[in-house]
């Protein structure tokens, strides 16, 4: 009776992972800044947790998860919009450098700085490594040690990551310096 | 650790809470002193208040989350036997149905007790499934002498499994399958073209005995001795009533 176990199988999967749909779909629509695409992304995201749930140790779904949303986005971008991945420049420096120039669009910046709503855009525009670092610290809330997990890269990397990520924020929401 | 140039470059972990409790007073120490790094650190907890505000919560939407229950069945049946797939049209036809009975649930409530809520809604999950495919009947006969011992040793339940043929509801076989986690006996019989799955548990010692209905799907429970019925059906309630009657005539008698 294999599709017996293969229904307990989809039953635990759903109960596991489901709960963190949420989640996985507001990184998928950070990341594509799409409502459509972001809800591709997550359904294939979810077959290959599925597929791959055997790998799955207890442990952090959610952080188990987002990760597969992130590298099926990654995986999306690559295929439909090469370029939104522009490689980081300086990504070991730790210090505030700039993102590239390209990333933040200054007209749309000078015209936002009223506009909290406008926050979305300039967040939007952020090189991806530094949007999904500054989302999942913010808006998904996860600590310096779970983004690491998510993103698979040191945390160090992260830290900085975030750095540059709020040093561009502010100098296009506030101006140069602090508010 | 009181100079500016060692305090710079912890500001984000300091906001982000992520420094240990001794490092972390150092820090608020210097803050409350210092000109510069003061306010520093007041403007990216002003930014990350911002982004809190401003942001907005995407959910997944509902017809994504039936999308996704819809691929993972598909997905499931493809490693399963051949005979268990679906047309793709139809099973996802029925999940869309599935997602409306069972998400709604508001009258299922009526069950009361939780367990008997996810009974029920396995119960019509495992009756849309049942409609799906070809997979209707494990074992295809209207004879007690043909059931019974298919389903002796594969289950430890031993359903009655009565013909009502001449009341308008023939028995067409039955079938092994999964509620609560359990293999369980489901009968399945016909009226005229709609089907109703008979499914067997222990009883409950639950005196309820209601029907509920939610869009188009009839169920009704009822226990006899140390067994416990639900049928399932998209016949009309009144059809479901009288195959109960009936049934429970027979059984008796």
């Amino acid at each position: 009776m294999t599709w017996i176990a293969e229904r307990r199988r989809r039953s635990r999967f759903e109960t596991v992972v489901l709960p963190h749909l949420d989640a996985g779909y507001a990184l998928a629509r950070w990341l594509t800044r799409n409502d459509a695409d972001a809800a591709d992304v997550v359904q294939e995201a979810c077959l290959r947790a599925f597929r791959y749930f055997d790998s799955y140790r207890e442990g952090d779904a959610k952080s188990w998860l987002l990760k597969i949303v992130r590298r099926t986005s990654y995986d999306w971008l690559e295929r439909n919009r090469p370029a939104d991945l522009v490689p980081l420049e300086n990504e070991a420096s730790p210090d505030g450098a700039a993102p590239p120039a390209a990333a933040v669009d200054a007209d749309a910046l000078l015209q936002s700085r009223s506009d909290l709503r406008r926050l979305n855009r300039l967040i939007e525009t952020l090189p991806p490594p530094l949007r999904e670092a500054i989302v999942l610290r913010e808006l998904h809330e996860l600590d310096y040690r779970e983004i690491a997990e998510v993103t698979g890269v040191p945390i160090g990397t992260v830290m900085s990551r975030l750095h540059r990520a709020r040093a561009a924020l502010r100098r296009a929401w506030n101006g140069k310096g602090c508010r | 650790m009181t100079q500016c140039e060692d305090v710079l470059p912890r500001l984000d972990a300091y906001v982000d809470g992520e420094l240990a409790e001794a490092e972390r007073a150092l820090l608020r120490d210097h803050l409350a002193d210092c000109a510069d790094c003061g306010p520093e650190a007041a403007a990216l907890e002003r930014l990350h208040h911002d982004i809190r505000q401003s942001a907005p919560i995407y959910r997944a939407p509902e017809a994504l989350r039936s999308r996704i229950r819809f691929a993972l069945r598909r997905e499931a049946a493809a490693s399963a036997p051949a005979v268990l797939r679906a047309p793709g049209w139809l099973a996802y036809a029925a999940s869309i149905l599935l997602a409306v009975a069972v998400g709604s649930g508001g009258t299922l409530m009526m069950l009361g007790e939780r367990q008997e809520n996810t009974i029920a809604a396995e119960v019509i999950e495992s009756h849309l499934r049942s409609l799906l495919g070809a997979h209707l009947t494990d074992v295809a006969s209207s004879d007690q002498h043909t059931i019974k011992p298919w389903f002796a040793g594969r289950s430890d339940l031993s359903p009655p499994a009565v013909d009502l043929a001449g009341d308008g509801f023939p028995l067409v076989g039955g079938r092994l399958d999964l509620i609560g986690g359990k293999p369980v006996p489901a009968l399945v019989y016909k009226r005229r073209e709609h089907v109703i799955n008979l499914f067997v548990l222990p009883a409950s010692q639950a005196d309820r005995d209601e029907t509920v209905s939610r869009r188009g799907y009839t169920l009704r429970r009822w226990d006899e001795g140390d067994l416990g019925f639900w049928a399932v059906t998209d016949a009309a309630p009144a059809e479901l009533v009288e195959f109960e009657r009936l049934f429970r005539a027979v059984t008796h008698g």
